[in-house]
């Protein structure tokens, strides 16, 4: 008899803590502990931390420094060269001399700033387009969304590759200083990031448009309305916070799409030819496919692996930020 | 344009331009609102009662359009203001209070950010300034503790609660007319009564005028001075509250009396059979007479003007004079 009351009491107090720790909890903190019940997206999320580690410390990583340095291809003169994976040489050497292992770690560097880069301006486009369509409706929705489908019937790879060669003829310079921090931009590839991003915002606006349309119904915003506040507060204060959740999804997905095309443009030789990306060391070694496969494998294979990690990690956040979705 | 009214609506008309057809929400509306009074606007679902509000803030929703009348506020003219102008009026003179505060506060932001919204729509104050205006206005309304609850958010007040903070925030640029929208229809009836009691001692306190939109003719009874009785869109009797009880001369409202529950008369209640009508394909006639048990042909035939049958008593039915 006691030991039952004394259990009920404590699954009593427990289940009060429970409650508070619930109310308590951030919308943030919220999401984070739906997140992490998620296999797939903690895997995800897992995978694309080990890329950022790769990126970051890409220099401390690889045996051998980046291209154009022509250390870079010392196994060729150690006459290493189309050797097959070894300890030396994780993932063997390529026909011309250098180590893929080092070529994949450096070109993680170049994966990185194209898919942040991409998805800021995709983010920034979709957003803006999403949301100035939805909320004003009318005659503007119909001007924009009819422009988002223009964008969105293109055959887009093959206007991608052939902007990217028009681009490419025309520049000078390979690579640009940053103004203040001094870092270096090569300017072929960002060419081919704004190219990317122009062709690829299309579907995201769409998408947030369709959420917008959603909230904009909501009391609140009518409420704001009545209450004085304009269209450019109302979208800024009441409809880009409520949409905030769906567009860290699509950012996550984007950043997936826009690493595998910008290996797609670079794997069929329209990339920047300055900057070794996954997709480069692709187009590169193709044709030794039958001598060296590793070559082109393990640059394959990392394209694969950020790929899946980002979609995985977008599905994740989509169960934990959308929990509604999955009902 | 006499000075003693606040508010004038002549002749309103908002349609919904859908692709069904044209649905005639507001078909024609007229009333005043006296200087410091409330004027209630009390009908079924679908009789135009928030469109009418809305019309007049001019927040219609897409795709409604206000196709005719004008609006007086204070002398001025409402509809032809340009967007900007207008924007001018809403919350600063003329406040707004929802149905539903757990929708109609953003769940997104805490109290204070929502409230701040509202007075920098309007005002250049400092930060301070505003937090201080915002706890003031939130005592009043009742909060306790609101130079900490300030920092809170939607979800941690109960529903009364939030309807409080609704109220604080149309009230806080203490505006000349405020409009409630069925303030009270999501709340249990012991808070409902909280908040009708705040509402009335605001108003006074603040000498607004208030127009409140409502079904519910208890809450008409206790609050009102006048009251403009709405079905399909048009207005069916204009009187002063006493009066509407006492002598209700349309049909329509002698059965939305009927509805309501009284002790002093032994009588069963009666519902109004049927449904409002489709105001896209709307009645010929008098649009009540489906529903109306006083129908003859005439109101098959010809739509009843609103007569005036004795001052300030206004009555839209052909048969009015057999329910005297």
């Amino acid at each position: 008899m006691t030991a039952k009351k004394e259990n009920a009491t404590k699954n009593g107090t427990s289940y009060v803590k429970q409650q508070t720790e619930k109310r308590g909890a951030s919308q943030w903190a919220v999401a984070w502990r739906r997140f992490k019940r998620n296999k797939s997206g903690l895997i995800g999320l897992f995978m694309i931390l080990t890329v950022f580690f790769v990126g970051i410390f890409h220099n401390q990583i690889a045996r051998y420094p980046a291209r154009p340095n022509p250390d870079a291809f010392k196994p060729l003169y150690e006459n290493e060269a189309g050797e097959p994976p070894s300890l030396k040489h994780l993932f063997g050497t390529t026909t011309l001399g250098t180590d893929v292992f080092s070529d994949v770690v450096h070109g993680t560097v170049y994966t990185l700033y194209v898919a942040i880069l991409a998805t800021f301006i995709i983010v920034l486009l979709s957003v803006s387009i999403g949301v100035i369509s939805g909320y004003l409706g009318g005659k503007v929705d119909d001007i924009l969304m009819r422009i988002t489908e223009a964008f969105l019937v293109f055959p887009t790879l093959p206007l991608i590759l052939v902007f990217a060669r028009i681009f490419q003829l025309t520049l000078k310079e390979t690579t640009w200083s940053l103004p203040f921090i001094g870092v270096k931009v090569p300017i072929g590839l960002t060419t081919v990031i704004l190219i990317i991003s122009i062709f690829g915002w299309a579907s995201d606006a769409r998408a947030i448009r369709g959420e917008v349309l959603k909230i904009k119904e909501a009391e609140f915003i009518q409420a704001a309305k009545a209450l004085g506040s304009d269209s450019v507060n109302i979208m800024i204060h009441h409809i880009v916070p409520n949409v905030l959740s769906i567009v860290i999804i699509l950012a996550s997905l984007t950043m997936a799409s826009t690493i595998l095309t910008e290996a797609a443009v670079s794997f069929l030789g329209f990339g920047d030819p300055n900057s070794v990306t996954w997709g480069y060391l692709l187009n590169e070694s193709y044709n030794d496919l039958s001598i060296t496969w590793w070559a082109e494998v393990f640059p394959g294979l990392a394209v694969f692996w950020t790929v899946l990690g980002f979609n995985l990690l977008g599905d994740g956040l989509s169960d934990a930020l959308n929990p509604r979705l999955r009902e | 344009m006499s000075d003693s009214y606040i508010l004038e609506v002549k002749n309103l008309q908002t349609y919904f331009f859908t692709e069904a057809g044209i649905v005639k929400a507001v078909d024609d509306i007229s009333f005043n609102v006296e200087r410091g009074s409330t004027v209630g606007l009390v009908g079924e679902t679908g009789s135009g009662k928030s469109v009418t509000a809305y019309s007049i803030l001019r927040i219609v929703p897409r795709p409604g359009k206000i196709v005719n009348g004008k609006v007086f506020f204070n002398g001025e003219e409402l509809l032809s203001k340009t967007e900007e102008e207008m924007r001018k009026y809403r919350g600063k003179k003329i406040g707004m209070i929802f149905q539903d505060p757990n929708s109609s506060l953003n769940p997104l932001f805490s109290i204070e950010e929502q409230l701040t919204d509202t007075i920098v729509a309007h005002e250049r104050i400092s930060k301070q300034e505003a937090r201080n205006k915002i706890i003031e206005m939130l005592a009043k309304v009742g909060i306790p503790e609101p130079s900490t609850r300030i920092k809170w958010y939607p979800h941690q007040f109960s529903i009364g609660m939030k309807q409080r903070i609704a109220i604080a925030r149309a009230l806080l640029l203490n505006p000349e007319l405020l409009f409630a929208d069925e303030p009270t229809t999501n709340l249990d009836v012991t808070i409902q009564a909280q908040v009708l009691d705040l509402l009335r001692t605001l108003k006074n306190e603040m000498k607004m005028s208030m127009v409140l939109i409502t079904h519910d003719m208890g809450i008409i009874a206790e609050m009102t001075n006048n009251v403009v009785v709405l079905y399909a869109g048009k207005v069916f009797e204009v009187a002063d509250t006493k009066t509407i009880f006492k002598k209700p001369l349309n049909p329509y409202t002698e059965a939305l009396l009927a509805t309501v529950p009284r002790l002093d008369i032994k009588k069963k209640l009666e519902p109004i059979p049927g449904n409002v009508p489709n105001l896209i394909e709307l009645p010929s006639g008098c649009r009540f007479h489906p529903r109306c048990k006083y129908a003859t042909q005439i109101c098959k035939e010809q739509e009843p003007p609103l007569e005036e049958v004795e001052p300030g008593h206004f009555v839209a039915c052909h048969h009015w004079r057999e329910l005297e």
